[in-house]
């Protein structure tokens, strides 16, 4: 187990390192320069050249990313070249809203995905099943950003049941109440990945339905209510627990596109607007930190599996 | 059943009345702001904000004159050239320090050598010549200079001494934002908003209020501007009541604000404009001006501004680079404008010996305008049998682009209204576009070599004359912008100023 | 062949939602090879004063605000639809195939590139994309490459995992030991075993392809403004969503019903295969 471990750390931290130098060389291919955004239209080129300089932009790449990696080993992602003020403190803005949003469209997922995918596995074969999966089917395949708008338009431009945009932190005016911001943005975010979800439970509970300690359970004379219980639906989670690595990662490349309708303030649409900014270092920044936290997760997923599993070998 | 419930206790939730806090003014902003140094930047939000803190020596009244705001007066010498000017007594900044001669001679001094439009006046030298006097001597008459001064963006806004040399030629930073200003640097939290707070110990101008000029009365006590880059979402924003004001509003969706009792609308005192700039060093169009007459002739500008604007009461096709009204206002020169005859420009472009040639139209998607014009100027053009391709790349890149005379024959920008002429992009010699003629030279010269109005009044004339001859740029035409706010916000003004300000507002 | 011929089709006559998405696959075709004679008007025909008109005689579908006809703008939209997905298929099975049998052959550089392929996994695959575009310029043909980079890397790990298993199977093992070459073993055994899995894998990238090449567009990254696509539609009629929503919701239906058709087609291709496979491709 311990070599294991090791094993799979040592990987990830290699992919780490591999990652933070593509994070680095792609950024600074960007045509486009920052200087020119924050001076505006009537820039002279000296007040350009000037600003070049102080900011460090004309110093060798090579340089640049050592000083760059130097810094972040200690928690410091140098300074935004936008706001003027530290990346961290930038990521930390809108590490808030992400949060909370990842947590609430994982709520919907699971609480949509894990009972609806087990009732169309239970009920395999009948219009029920078909039309659960068809239903999961057509999630999949609608753009997020177009339920979003559309969701905007019924509930809070149409009905006024939730706000349409933008998120006041639950530490301002209006506390927890403030979460109601997120109920849309949440439910556009977990339609495909709830659907995701939904196929992958379906499919695990049929699957383990068919080993043979299943089998061996039912030949015992088990009620199937317990069989389903104690032994199907045990296993077909851990299967749906290996899916939150991707689901994951996929939360974070579709929330890019959520919160820039919805007009969060996460991190997603800060990596946005500083593309189009050229804030090289929040883009860094936040890149470097999504990467971390994607290969923490996997890491800790792979681990739990490896661990709660006893069928899987650690080797 | 646990989403039903939550969904419904979500619904109760959300029809409960929103706690209001009445004591905040939440503006929503196109956009993140740059730095708010005004000196440093152009960016018309970074001055929306700005103008709440920093303060100029002049400032406009409701007619656009320039007015004494933080000096009671001034004199002039002979020659035109010497400026003393007299400041008022006591005025004090965000730190509690006074305002000094040494504090407006410092900050003119900085804005002289770095600032963004420092470079008008053609300051020679300011000197504090006495507790509360400064004297400032110009390289030449500028007969605009109490409009420079008055004009926040990029403008000679006044910082304490230490501050001003302690940032040299680079943007001050948010902790040492100290001005004159009604309200003080509250916060700015990257992608939430930025906060400013009421500063209680502000020393106002008695005179009576006019416009921007005179006395400024703060009743918020905090301003909150938060970046809504999505116009759909700042609407219903003010609809339901997120938000106080927010601008940039696009012209289709007037109809529907104008008939919304929830919403009132304050549409722009000033018309913006888009402009085409065409490529004067380089390219297919540089040296030659019969082509871009063959352009110019195929244009319908109406038509452009019906698809990017679309609400008739918010445009004007007109090519005066001043609208009705205001006092550098002239028709010289814009007969050329949207003529929308492709046949005349064929033979205009066969006479031009233009033979096919790609010209290429830089143009960035963050404007729709910018698009929306391009897109039919794009179509005009090849009716007229003039190849236009079109380079879409978004703003940052266009801005680094269109510095590099090789990249582009076009690009679509726009200008907003300002107090002089000396002010426009294109009377800028190093302004991408690089207009620099023998005839502009001297016609420019003629312009700001006196102080007398009606002569440069006419000499504008002839320079609005030679711009629709040498076509250095092509006006779009005018587009009044509107922004909107909820019924309760009353403000000073009645139609929005170009940097609209809060001071005597309240809901 | 025969056999591939009944794969495809079998499927769809079984299942009758299967057989309605690749009907609607169908009018796609249609609609990208005879755009011209279907749509009534130009895509790009510019028509000021009529303007943001609601569904009706003369514009069956509306028109949007440069007043250009939104059914044509539809039925040319397909083009650029098919090229889409097509070109993000051929290139995610051109690269990730050879990618992932070289790796099963040969573990030491299946080592290397395999662990490049992770490198490019963890990157949020839409942030991938976005900085793809952002360096190589907006074009339909960067939008294929930032996609396909994407399914590249889960190409690469099914043909792996696919060619793994395959290595190991008992007629392989043996005609190794009997001396056949790697490139023989690799056209003779490996490869004809993967169609299958690579023709369900294809639709899935097909219909994934589709989603992300909208999202590009809504970005305003996808393919240039002035090329008609779906989602570069819905980008440019976001502001008229409250004035006029049938603006968005013509190339909204189009996307998720072409989507919907690929998964479709997919899900009944997968449930044919063999398997041992099957396992693999449940994503």
């Amino acid at each position: 187990m311990g070599r294991y471990v090791l094993r799979r750390t040592g990987a990830a931290i290699a992919t780490l390192i591999a990652a933070s130098i593509v994070i680095f060389a792609f950024i600074h291919l960007i045509p486009g320069d920052p200087v020119y955004v924050m001076l505006g239209d009537g820039a002279t080129p000296e007040q350009v050249a000037r600003l070049r300089n102080r900011l460090g932009l004309d110093e060798p790449l090579v340089f640049q990313y050592l000083i760059w990696a130097g810094s972040a080993l200690q928690g410091d992602l140098g300074q935004s070249i936008f706001f003027e003020t530290p990346v961290t403190q930038v990521i930390a803005e809108g590490a808030e809203t992400s949060i909370l949003l990842a947590v609430i469209t994982m709520f919907w997922i699971v609480a949509f995905g894990v009972p609806v995918g087990i009732l169309a596995a239970i009920r395999q074969g009948t219009w029920i099943d078909q039309g659960l999966s068809g239903l999961a089917m057509l999630l999949a395949s609608v753009p997020t950003f177009w339920v979003g708008l559309y969701l905007i338009l019924i509930f809070a431009a149409g009905l006024g049941w939730f706000p349409s945009s933008g998120f006041p932190s639950v530490f301002d005016d209006g506390g927890l109440y403030n979460l109601r911001y997120l109920i849309l943005p949440s439910l556009a975010l977990a339609a495909p990945n709830a659907a995701l979800i939904l196929r992958l439970t379906r499919a695990s509970m049929l699957d383990v339905a068919r080993e043979d300690y299943v089998r061996t359970a039912r030949a015992k004379g088990i009620p199937p209510y317990r069989v389903v219980l104690r032994h199907i639906l045990r296993n077909a989670l851990l299967a749906v627990v290996s899916a939150f690595g991707f689901t994951f990662a996929a939360l974070i490349s579709e929330a890019v596109v959520t919160e820039t309708v919805f007009a969060l303030p996460g991190i997603g649409r800060t990596v946005v607007q500083s593309i189009l900014r050229r804030d090289y270092p929040v883009i860094q920044g936040v890149i470097l930190v999504i990467v971390c936290l994607y290969l923490i997760i996997n890491l800790l997923v792979d681990l739990s599996y490896r661990f709660l599993d006893p069928r899987v070998e650690l080797e | 059943m646990k989403l039903t419930k939550f969904l419904s206790g979500a619904a109760v939730l959300a029809l409960m009345a929103t706690p209001l806090s009445a004591q905040t003014l939440r503006y929503a902003t196109i956009g993140e702001p740059p730095s708010l140094d005004s000196q440093m930047g152009t960016a018309t939000l970074a001055s929306t904000i700005s103008q709440h803190m920093f303060e100029t020596l002049y400032a406009f009244d409701a007619s656009n004159a320039p007015q004494p705001y933080l000096v009671t007066g001034e004199e002039i010498s002979e020659d035109g050239k010497t400026i003393t000017l007299n400041l008022r007594e006591g005025v004090l900044f965000h730190d509690g320090d006074t305002m000094t001669a040494e504090d407006v001679a410092a900050s003119l001094t900085r804005w002289a050598e770095y600032g963004s439009r420092g470079k008008l006046l053609g300051l020679e030298s300011a000197e504090a010549t006495g507790e509360l006097e400064v004297t400032l001597t110009l390289s030449a008459v500028n007969g605009a200079w109490k409009s420079i001064l008055a004009f926040v963006n990029g403008g000679p806004v006044i910082y304490p001494a230490e501050i001003v040399s302690e940032a040299g030629g680079e943007p001050i930073a948010a902790e040492n934002y100290i001005g004159t200003g009604p309200y003080k640097f509250g916060e700015l939290r990257p992608n939430r908003h930025v906060e400013l707070v009421r500063f209680d110990d502000f020393t106002p101008n008695e005179a009576e209020s006019d416009g921007a000029a005179g006395k400024r009365v703060a009743n918020f006590e905090a301003l909150r501007f938060i970046p809504v880059p999505d116009v759909g979402t700042r609407v219903s924003g003010v609809q339901a009541g997120d938000y106080d004001y927010a601008e940039y509003i696009s012209g289709d969706l007037y109809g529907m604000v104008r008939d919304d009792d929830s919403i009132q609308v304050k549409i722009s005192a000033a018309p913006i404009f888009g402009l085409m700039f065409m490529n004067s060093e380089e390219g297919p169009l540089a040296e030659n001006i019969k082509l871009r007459q063959a352009i110019m002739a195929a244009l319908d500008n109406e038509q452009a501004l019906q698809v990017s604007v679309g609400e008739p009461e918010l445009y004007e096709a007109t090519g005066a680079f001043f609208a009705e009204g205001n006092i550098w206002h002239t028709k010289a020169g814009t007969e050329a404008y949207s003529q929308g005859d492709p046949a005349k420009a064929k033979t205009l472009a066969e006479e031009a010996g233009y033979d096919g040639t790609p010209i290429k139209l830089l143009v960035s998607t963050n404007y729709k305008a910018h698009f929306d014009d391009a897109s039919v100027f794009t179509r005009q053009l090849a009716d007229a049998g003039i190849n236009v391709q079109m380079v879409v790349v978004d703003w940052a890149t266009l801005l680094t682009l269109r510095g590099q005379p090789a990249e582009w024959d076009m690009f679509m920008t726009h200008h907003g209204t300002v107090p002089d002429p000396v002010l426009l992009t294109v009377m800028n010699d190093s302004y991408p576009g690089w207009w620099q003629t023998d005839e502009k030279r001297d016609l420019v010269a003629e312009f700001t070599g006196t102080s007398d109005l009606a002569a440069r009044q006419a000499t504008w004339e002839k320079l609005q004359a030679l711009i629709y001859e040498q076509l250095p740029v092509i006006k779009v035409g005018n587009l009044y912008s509107f922004d909107i706010a909820s019924p309760q916000l009353t403000t000073q003004w009645e139609q929005a100023p170009a940097f609209p300000y809060f001071w005597g507002a309240s809901k | 062949m025969r056999q591939l011929l009944l794969t495809w089709t079998r499927p769809a006559v079984s299942r009758p939602m299967t057989a309605v998405g690749v009907l609607f696959l169908l009018t796609i075709v249609i609609f990208a090879a005879a755009s011209p004679w279907i749509a009534p008007y130009p895509p790009d025909l510019i028509d000021p004063v009529n303007r943001l008109q609601p569904p009706g005689p003369g514009h069956l579908l509306g028109t949007d605000h440069f007043g250009r006809d939104t059914f044509s703008r539809i039925v040319y939209g397909a083009r650029l639809a098919l090229l889409i997905g097509v070109g993000v298929v051929l290139f995610a099975l051109a690269t990730g195939v050879p990618i992932g049998v070289l790796s099963a052959l040969f573990p030491a550089l299946g080592v290397v590139l395999m662990r490049m392929v992770d490198v490019l996994m963890s990157f949020p695959s839409l942030l991938l994309a976005l900085g793809l575009i952002v360096i190589l310029g907006q074009g339909v043909f960067n939008a294929i490459l930032a996609i396909g980079l994407i399914y590249l890397t889960t190409t690469a790990r099914i043909v792996y995992g696919v060619a793994l298993r395959l290595k190991a199977e008992p007629y392989v093992e043996a005609a190794r030991s009997a001396g056949a070459g790697t490139w023989w073993i690799v056209t003779r055994h490996i490869l004809p075993n993967m169609i299958s899995p690579l023709l369900v894998q294809a639709s899935f990238v097909f219909a994934f392809a589709q989603l992300g090449a909208a999202s590009l567009d809504f970005l305003g990254l996808g393919a240039p403004p002035e090329i008609p696509s779906w989602g570069n539609m819905l980008a440019e009629s976001r502001i008229y969503i409250t004035r006029a929503s049938w603006l968005l919701l013509w190339p909204g239906l189009m996307i998720v019903l072409t989507a919907f058709s690929l998964n479709l087609v997919g899900d009944a291709l997968r449930d044919r295969m063999d398997p041992r496979f099957r396992e693999m491709m449940r994503r």
